[in-house]
């Protein structure tokens, strides 16, 4: 077997591998997946924002934090409030965890940010579970997860920690929103 | 588009695509449960978001990276990070009712599955996705140049654990 041989095996193991799942399952399961971006905060008990290191295609909002920044350059991540109080971030690059920490505080979130695979020691876990699911929602946007903070759903003591995944060989790029015990070593206040 | 053609349009794309990715993020994941569930779920945000999705250049790339994302999520949820290949489980998947083909070759999938989780994704993504060097970059979130290398060192390997005879055919 010769390298070319090697390929076309490998090629071929692809023909035997065979979803059951019907087309008419995955369409249900679509409807459904529809109904849960109309329900903010069932997205689960974690909000994953993934592809930062990916080719950045989206433009700069208007309301971007960075707005030091010309209006032509991407930016890193742009956080967003909205009229109701939520807060629209999106993250595209592992870049300025302290800028969108701060701006993150600045709008009213206990929030700790980390691009660097660890996260910050001086976070506990907030006790509960399913509490995360009615702080956070994500939504797509221009096939980009956009992480929605509801900061009046957020229980009293309570803060953000927002960490990339760990940076290993072989694992995708992405962010996790947790639930932490807000103090001043981990969100600030 | 009215929405019975765009249900025609996803069903072929679902039809043509759905063996591809699974067995692409079947060989990223090492677990056959595990991946179905995932391109199941990846399939159905597909046509949950149709009209954007298949104006993607690649549609079965965004599958396929929808459900690695989701992948990372399910592993934060459970704050567990080493998925360990049922090499078993992956042998004994039987052909398609009704398909020429026999079950999978034991061997290359051991061999697959013992390569480094990035050298298996970028595998799956050139030689069985067929993606280019820059969409499967993209995809991965690394450049054209970083796939070129795993996917030489991902060839080196396997051809030095299904070709043991090679190897010793090298001069030391």
């Amino acid at each position: 077997m010769n390298d070319e041989e090697l390929i076309i095996a490998v090629r071929e193991q692809r023909t035997k591998v065979h979803s059951a799942t019907s087309v008419e399952q995955i369409i249900s399961r679509g409807r459904a997946v529809r109904a849960r971006r109309r329900i903010p905060g069932v997205a689960g008990a974690l909000a994953v924002v993934a592809g930062a290191a990916v080719a950045v295609t989206a433009l700069v909002s208007a309301s971007h934090p960075a707005s030091h920044q010309p209006s032509a350059q991407l930016a890193a991540w742009t956080v967003v409030k909205q009229a109701d109080g939520n807060i629209y971030v999106t993250i595209r690059q592992f870049r300025d965890p302290a800028g969108l920490q701060t701006r993150l505080r600045a709008d009213g979130v206990p929030a700790s940010v980390t691009f660097t695979g660890q996260r910050n020691p001086a976070c506990q876990p907030y006790p509960g579970t399913g509490l995360i699911g009615k702080v956070i929602s994500v939504r797509q946007e221009d096939q980009r997860p956009v992480t929605i903070i509801n900061p009046s759903a957020l229980p009293s003591g309570a803060g953000l920690q927002f960490a990339s995944s760990v940076q290993r060989q072989g694992a995708v790029p992405g962010v996790g929103v947790d639930l932490v015990q807000a103090s001043p070593q981990c969100t600030g206040s | 588009m009215g929405v019975g053609t765009q249900r025609l349009d996803f069903a072929e794309f679902y039809r043509r695509s759905k063996d591809e990715c699974l067995f692409t993020v079947l060989l990223s994941v090492g677990d056959r449960d595990t991946a179905q569930e995932l391109v199941d779920e990846a399939f159905a945000r597909a046509w949950a978001s149709w009209r954007t999705v298949r104006r993607h250049p690649a549609p079965a790339a965004w599958v396929v990276r929808t459900s690695l994302n989701a992948n990372i999520s399910r592993w934060r949820r459970r704050r567990r990070e080493v998925l360990v290949p049922d090499l078993g489980a992956v042998a004994d998947l039987p052909a398609a009712e009704g398909a020429s083909d026999g079950p999978v070759d034991a061997r290359i999938m051991a061999a697959l599955l013992r390569l480094p989780a990035r050298q298996r994704q970028v595998v799956a993504l050139r030689l069985v996705l067929d993606l280019d060097t820059g969409r499967a970059g993209e995809v991965l979130g690394i450049t054209p140049s970083a796939v070129k290398a795993h996917l030489a060192r991902a060839i080196a390997s396997l051809r030095d654990d299904l070709m043991p005879e090679r190897q010793q055919e090298r001069p030391s």
